[in-house]
């Protein structure tokens, strides 16, 4: 219900969730690969399917997202782009339980979608199994240091009101987790990037109501009790007093982690089983050591 | 009701079949044009097709009763 209400409350544009998508998609450049097919998760969908042609050798595009009403705005959206060059699906379904058949896919692609999950570890092995071998898995999710501000913020309110706080643990992940989450779903070849975007917003109240905008206020469903009527209002004039510029804007934290992982196949470098070295440092000391 | 040319349907047949599977069995899903559903046999689960497309999310899908699941006559098949 939460992606349902967002997507017609978001605005047709967001500047952040396009960069994002950009930056995603223009690692598909580097890569000397094509994929010929892919399948887009949920999050950002009509950023990425606007920027997506020319990208990465993408003939056939699977567009999924839990919310029907997501999809039917991006269907709506592609077929008025007239840019109907690239064989396209829209499908609704859910991350966690993929209707894609077992590696079939040469390219997942997620922005800013995963993050919503309940279970991410579950969600990204779904995507390492739809993958075909030497398939990529790419996805942008918050990370933990967002919307550090408000965090500070709602945590001085809640000590002025209740006197005392309660500690509360962001559920968006950390850096140091990203590599981990890879490896454990099965991905060969982990790459984790963090790009911090601060975005500057006329008062601390405008930044909750773009936030609602943008449906993260699941993401941040811990944060959701604080953003009751009075709390909010509390929360933004502290926000608003700690952390306004001379001009009255205020600055909110977005920690973008970049996640890339590939597929299992013969060709991919692999390091060897422990034990099964045939040099030993003994003999490597001994071709080199003597040359200080 | 937009008239869809027959390319299309197929096109769209093949990417149904190439990629799309049931999301509780993974298992192949086929097109019932009566119901205007995609039927997962292996676990008697349909899955709605709304505006053209599909919903394969578990809540979605609506357990098929005996009489609907053996009228395999009337589905195309992809």
């Amino acid at each position: 219900m939460q992606r349902d209400r967002a997507a017609w409350l978001m605005p047709q544009t967001d500047p952040l969730l396009h960069t994002v998508a950009h930056n995603l998609l223009d690692r598909l450049q580097d890569c000397k690969k094509t994929f010929p097919s892919a399948l887009c998760l949920g999050g950002s969908l009509q950023a990425v399917t606007r920027s997506i042609r020319g990208h990465g050798g993408i003939e056939k595009l699977i567009v999924m997202d839990a919310s029907h009403d997501m999809v039917q705005r991006c269907k709506n959206d592609y077929h008025a782009s007239n840019n109907e060059n690239i064989e396209t699906t829209f499908v609704v379904g859910d991350e966690e339980f993929l209707p894609i058949k077992e590696s079939s896919v040469d390219l997942v692609i997620s922005c800013l979608g995963l993050h919503w999950t309940n279970d991410l570890p579950g969600a990204m092995i779904q995507s390492m199994l739809a993958l075909k071998p030497d398939g990529l898995f790419l996805a942008a999710i918050l990370g933990g240091e967002t919307l550090k501000e408000l965090r500070i913020a709602c945590t001085i309110a809640q000590m002025e009101r209740e006197g005392g706080i309660s500690p509360r643990i962001s559920p968006l992940a950390q850096v140091r987790d990203a590599g981990n989450l890879l490896t454990r779903a099965g991905f060969n070849l982990p790459g984790v990037d963090v790009d911090e975007y601060t975005v500057k917003y006329p008062s601390a109240l405008e930044l909750i109501e773009h936030l609602r905008a943008m449906g993260e206020t699941n993401a941040l469903s811990q944060m959701n009790a604080m953003l009751k009527r009075d709390t909010a209002l509390a929360t933004a004039a502290i926000y608003d007093s700690m952390f306004a510029s001379e001009d009255g804007t205020v600055p909110a934290t977005f920690q973008v982690i970049y996640m890339t992982g590939w597929k299992e196949h013969s060709s991919q470098q692999k390091p060897k089983r422990r034990g099964s070295a045939t040099v030993s440092f003994k003999d490597i000391q001994k071709q080199f050591g003597n040359q200080s | 009701m937009v008239r869809v040319s027959k390319e299309l349907m197929q096109k769209a047949a093949t990417l149904v079949s190439d990629f799309l599977v049931c999301p509780l069995s993974k298992q192949p899903l086929r097109y019932c044009q009566e119901s205007n559903s995609l039927i997962s046999d292996a676990i008697a689960v349909s899955f709605p097709i709304k505006n053209g497309i599909p919903c394969l999310v578990p809540r979605d899908g609506k357990i098929l009763n005996e009489e609907d699941a053996s009228k395999p006559d009337n589905d195309t098949n992809l």
